[in-house]
């Protein structure tokens, strides 16, 4: 207790580096209040109140990407939030060791590719006339069934294809959490004579909640922040109603000659709402498990 | 025994499952790397999917052949390594004291952090704070202003209370220092998760290219990615050449596209393979300790 | 904060020390009006797109043109050292909004070929007037530019300088004359005939595609604006909309007809099935290698292009196919009207904090002469080019293509060889295209230009336009897929929904500023 100032000393250089880098910057959000004239600068900016706040909220288009961010980002939530976790005790159960490795770094694969690339192969692999899946449905007499151009089975494809793209690269962190496990809790347990299914449910799942938790409260603080890339490179003029998000939303913002001013209030405005549902989550988790992250 | 044919028969379908999800992984990569095997007319005519149509090396020559190719990536592989290094110590550094309940202003600290993960000041802002500080043209530019990522931090706080307070107590007991604590017991136990921020840093910083667009002008210093980005960008701008109504652009064809992607990324595929012993030598550390 | 201050007290400190500085040289030079005594050496910095597209060993900064430029520039005008900063291609926009707000922008600065952008500046404040300086400094830019200069005008100032754009024909349709000839088709020259050419090649090919189609500006503008009616002054002002650069004719007489045309098309097979999917027209392009389409239209020029090379390597494979070129679509004059392009190119802005204005405006001047502008896009004689017929034709190697590659680039003022004449433009477009195809694409490039609707602009852009733009830009997709691919009996209900919807997301407001634009206008 005496040594603190070891812990304030570590301490030093990180904190200066949120203020320098982090903070030096963040007088930027105030152009969600301004007409932002890029050549006046954020500060000589005229002020405009909450006129863009308006603006955005007379949008229909905004309230249809803010329904759709939330939508997928929730189905996200149940189906791709849980594929890592059991990919992981999957890959964990398995017993061929270089079967295992092989299989972990293969997995982890799609993470590496860029999204524009994988919208070409997905287009190949799912169109409805040509696609190669629905060719080969079409051979047993299946289909065609349009993956990409009819919202229900838009969104069934929108989601297997994030699952099939982070699953294997999200197994790195549970991974990691498992491998902290104490051993000689598995062999206690292997001793009273426990099965697998047992060990993985009272000593796997619990050895690796805290991480679970911590993953589950970050994706809720995110559950208004979607990336642009997913949306956009999957989406197409069919889905349009399903596939426009906020990212997309605020790109075509940015991309009509810089609207700068509604690009950062939709953007404080998504950082506002995240940081609510971040609170709450933590303070849900605290209360029924005993673990924030704060 | 039945609880050996039980678990037999989950082995085999967790292998037969594991073995599917293998192939839809690796599908993509082959097809790239197919690609960029084949002819050009090939490509276009759409004939080339697992297996390369037209056998020839000529992408890989030419790229490999491209000086400023080898140099991006070089300079890409030394930029990773420095960022990477850089980062995990400064996560490090923070995160053990966040770690610490008892630690005072620990909760105000962690406010401050956790509003930069949904807070920025945008494009223009950092970009000129990263000018002001005389950080443009210089890898500096690309290291500094991501140094820690706070949900890294969350993790690496997260792991770090995992260890059991009876083994840091003691050391404290025995006048060692935090400092001590820290280099002996809690990094020699935290190897796993080390070595997942570690990696997570590094592909990330080998995988970005948004700030190098904006803070490096000189083509010396371009990172792999923003070449080939720049690369796949230009062979989907074939069409906006021709509307810009230029003529004489060079078009860079499909197959140079693909062997660049597969140049591009092999280097950072490398890096998990090698950091998977340190998974297992992590759990072992934590049996002896204890 | 305290950083903040920091920071003032650090630049307080630069500042001051760049006064002593500036101080002590102005003690040295005595100002002298004599002709004789050099001038202080500048730099002038000018943008140039980087396209990832540099040949190995020279990359876009320095290569054989920005050398050639730096010394030939150099020796017309001694005192100016021509520096080049690259500007991605991909998000150049956003580059040089970044670049211009920080101040670090190069004094020759642009990014697109619509006045959005320039626009914006020039109210913002943050571009340079030029009108007087082009006057004194700029003979051969205003000589070259003519019209084109009043593009570049806001409230009556030159705030940017437009490039010309040489040839402004857009798209061109293309037929397979060999099945024409095998089916005993004629030639169609009218939408009906088309359309009976399209059913007969379905009724004898069932596996083919008839009308090529993907869900590109190419294909859809040339049928869609056949439909629209002729209008008068008043109604092209105020109905069409202007998304991004090109002008849509949703609000226009006719538009509802073009789609229901298309639909019919969809519902009978008659074109490609898959088109909502095909935003990047690789799919059209592939299907039309593989020989399964039998029109289609495209931006001119493309199908005989070198790359990708459609017409090349179809042949490749079917050697008795031919693409011809075809003007299939007429309107209820019987014109084959078809939008073209404005007659501008890039807009070059010159910033206004910039010290170099006047040497800016000399280097674009320099190339706007006839002289360099012909060197750079030719090259040199016996090395790049020989003379076929007083035409330039390039040699066909690849070091002349490394060589060139970037050629279009640094000539700013232009797209293209410009000899002032149509026929001759046209001549050495092509001289680039293999010796095979250079009839047709000649016959392509003159179909382009036929009929060509011109473009309506306003002198200030339509602010909804502006903030819409995009968005609008996408529902305009989305109501073509969804009106398009509807059952013919859904046909109507569709096509009043999706357009009730496009009105909602600013169609109306853009409906409104024009009309209220118009009457100032009159």
């Amino acid at each position: 207790m005496r040594l603190n100032w070891q812990l304030y000393m570590l301490l030093a250089l990180p904190l200066s580096f949120f203020i320098i880098f982090r903070y030096g910057s963040m007088y930027g959000v105030i152009i969600a209040f301004k007409e932002y004239n890029i050549f006046q600068g954020v500060m000589k900016s005229p002020w405009s109140g909450l006129d863009t706040f308006r603006q955005i909220f007379a949008m229909d288009n905004f309230w249809n990407s803010l329904k759709n961010t939330f939508l997928l980002n929730f189905l996200d939530l149940i189906v791709s939030f849980p594929a890592p976790i059991l990919l992981a005790l999957n890959l964990n159960e398995l017993r061929l060791s270089l079967f295992k490795r092989f299989a972990q770094t293969v997995l982890y694969l799609p993470h590496f590719i860029s999204w524009v690339i994988i919208g070409g192969i997905v287009y190949q692999v799912f169109a409805t006339n040509n696609g190669f899946l629905n060719e080969m449905l079409g051979a047993l007499g299946i289909g065609p069934i349009p993956f990409l151009t009819n919202p229900g089975t838009w969104l069934i494809t929108y989601l297997l294809v994030g699952v099939w793209q982070s699953a294997g690269w999200g197994t790195i962190i549970y991974l990691a959490a498992i491998t902290s496990i104490n051993p000689e809790l598995y062999e206690a347990a292997a001793m009273d004579g426990a099965t697998r299914i047992r060990r993985m449910w009272n000593i796997t799942l619990p050895g690796i909640a805290p991480t679970i938790i911590l993953m589950l409260i970050i994706k809720v603080g995110d559950i208004v922040q979607i990336g642009f890339d997913r949306p956009y490179v999957l989406g197409n003029a069919s889905v349009g109603d399903t596939s426009r998000v906020l990212s997309t939303f605020v790109y075509q913002l940015g991309m009509t000659s810089g609207q700068f001013s509604m690009a950062a209030a939709v953007g404080l405005f998504q950082s506002v709402v995240g940081l609510v549902f971040l609170f709450g989550a933590n303070a849900l988790a605290r209360r029924w498990t005993g673990r924030g992250i704060f | 025994m039945n609880l050996n044919d039980q678990s037999v028969a989950a082995q085999a379908t967790i292998r037969v499952f594991m073995i599917i999800a293998i192939f839809l992984c690796l599908a993509p990569f082959v097809h790239i790397f197919a690609l960029s095997l084949s002819s050009n007319s090939a490509i276009l005519s759409g004939k080339v999917s697992l297996l390369p149509v037209d056998f020839n090396l000529s992408a890989y020559k030419q790229v490999l052949g491209d000086a400023s190719m080898i140099r991006s990536l070089l300079y890409s592989i030394v930029l990773t390594v420095s960022y990477t290094l850089f980062a995990l110590l400064m996560t490090i550094a923070a995160a053990f004291p966040l770690s610490k309940d008892k630690l005072k202003g620990r909760k105000q600290m962690m406010v401050l952090i956790i509003v930069t993960m949904f807070f920025s000041g945008g494009p223009i802002p950092e970009y000129m704070l990263v000018k002001e500080l005389g950080l443009t043209n210089t890898m500096w530019s690309l290291i500094l202003p991501i140094l820690i990522n706070p949900f890294f931090l969350m993790i690496m706080i997260t792991f770090f209370r995992a260890i059991p307070t009876a083994l840091l107590e003691a050391s404290e007991m025995d006048g060692a220092g935090h400092l001590r604590s820290l280099l002996q017991i809690v990094l020699p136990m935290s190897l796993p998760v080390l070595a997942t921020i570690g990696l997570f840093y590094a592909v990330g910083r080998w995988n970005g290219f948004m700030d190098s667009l904006y803070y490096i002008t000189d083509p010396k210093q371009f990172p792999i990615q923003l070449k080939l980005y720049q690369i796949v960008q230009n062979s989907m701008t074939n069409d906006t050449t021709i509307t810009e109504g230029t003529q004489y652009i060079k078009i860079l064809p499909e197959s140079i596209k693909s062997a660049s992607i597969m140049l591009a990324t092999a280097p950072i595929l490398l890096v998990y393979p090698w950091l998977q012993r340190y998974f297992i030598a992590g759990s072992q550390v934590g049996a002896v300790k204890e | 904060m305290l950083l903040k201050k920091m920071w003032g007290l650090a630049g307080s400190i630069i500042l001051t020390a760049g006064l002593l500085a500036g101080c002590g040289s102005e003690q040295q030079n005595v100002p002298d009006t004599g002709a004789n005594v050099p001038q202080e050496r500048v730099t002038l910095k000018v943008g140039i797109f980087d396209r990832g597209n540099s040949p190995s060993g020279v990359t876009v900064t320095n290569n054989y043109w920005t050398n050639w430029v730096k010394d030939s520039f150099g020796a017309v005008e001694s005192y100016i050292d021509v520096e080049f900063v690259p500007i991605p291609r991909s998000g150049a926009t956003e580059k040089v909004n970044v670049m211009m707000a920080s101040e670090d922008a190069p004094d020759i600065v642009f990014a697109s070929t619509d006045n959005l952008l320039p626009y914006n500046f020039a109210k913002q404040g943050g571009l340079m007037d030029l009108t007087d300086i082009i006057d004194e400094h700029g003979p051969n830019l205003k000589s070259y530019l003519g019209d084109v200069l009043e593009m570049g005008k806001v409230d009556g100032k030159i705030y940017s300088i437009p490039g010309k754009r040489v040839y402004q024909g857009r798209y061109t349709s293309i037929i397979r004359q060999d099945w024409l000839d095998e089916l005993n088709l004629q030639m169609p020259a009218t939408t009906e005939e088309t359309y009976e050419v399209l059913k007969a090649i379905k009724a004898a090919k069932p596996d083919s595609i008839p009308l090529g189609f993907a869900l590109r500006q190419s294909s859809i503008e040339p049928i869609m604006w056949s439909f629209v009616e002729p209008l008068n002054e008043e109604q092209r002002y105020t109905m069409t909309q202007q998304l991004g650069a090109t002008d849509f004719p949703v609000l226009l007489p006719g538009f509802k007809e073009g789609l229901k045309f298309l639909n019919q098309m969809y519902n009978e097979g008659l074109m490609s099935p898959d088109f909502a999917l095909d935003t990047d027209g690789n799919q059209l392009n592939e299907d039309i290698m593989n020989g399964k389409v039998g029109l289609y239209s495209e931006d001119t020029g493309k199908t005989y292009n070198s790359t990708p090379g459609i017409a090349a390597k179809l042949i490749a494979s079917e050697p008795a196919a031919n693409l011809v070129p075809v003007d299939p679509y007429t309107n209820s004059e019987g014109k084959h009207a078809k939008p073209g392009y404005l007659p501008n190119n890039f807009y070059i802005m010159v910033p206004a904090k910039s010290e170099r204005a006047v040497e800016a405006i000399k280097y674009l001047n320099w190339l706007a002469s006839e002289e360099v502008m012909n060197t750079i896009l030719n090259g040199t004689e016996g090395q790049d080019y020989n003379l076929v017929d007083g035409v330039p034709q390039r040699i066909d190697s690849q070091e002349v293509a490394d060589r060139m590659y970037n050629a279009g680039d640094i000539e700013l003022m232009t797209s293209a060889v410009d000899y002032g004449n149509a026929e001759m433009n046209r001549k050495a477009m092509v001289s680039s295209v293999a010796e095979q195809f250079r009839a047709r694409a000649e016959k392509s490039y003159e179909i382009g230009e036929t009929d060509t609707l011109n473009q309506i602009r306003f002198p200030d852009p339509i602010e909804a336009e502006i903030k819409y733009g995009a968005i609008l830009g996408d529902l305009y997709n989305e109501m073509l897929v969804k009106v398009v691919m509807a059952s013919p009996q859904d046909f109507d209900a569709t096509y009043t929904s999706m357009m009730d919807q496009y009105m909602k997301s600013g169609g109306q407001k853009i409906l409104d500023e024009r009309i209220q634009a118009y009457a100032a206008l009159k």
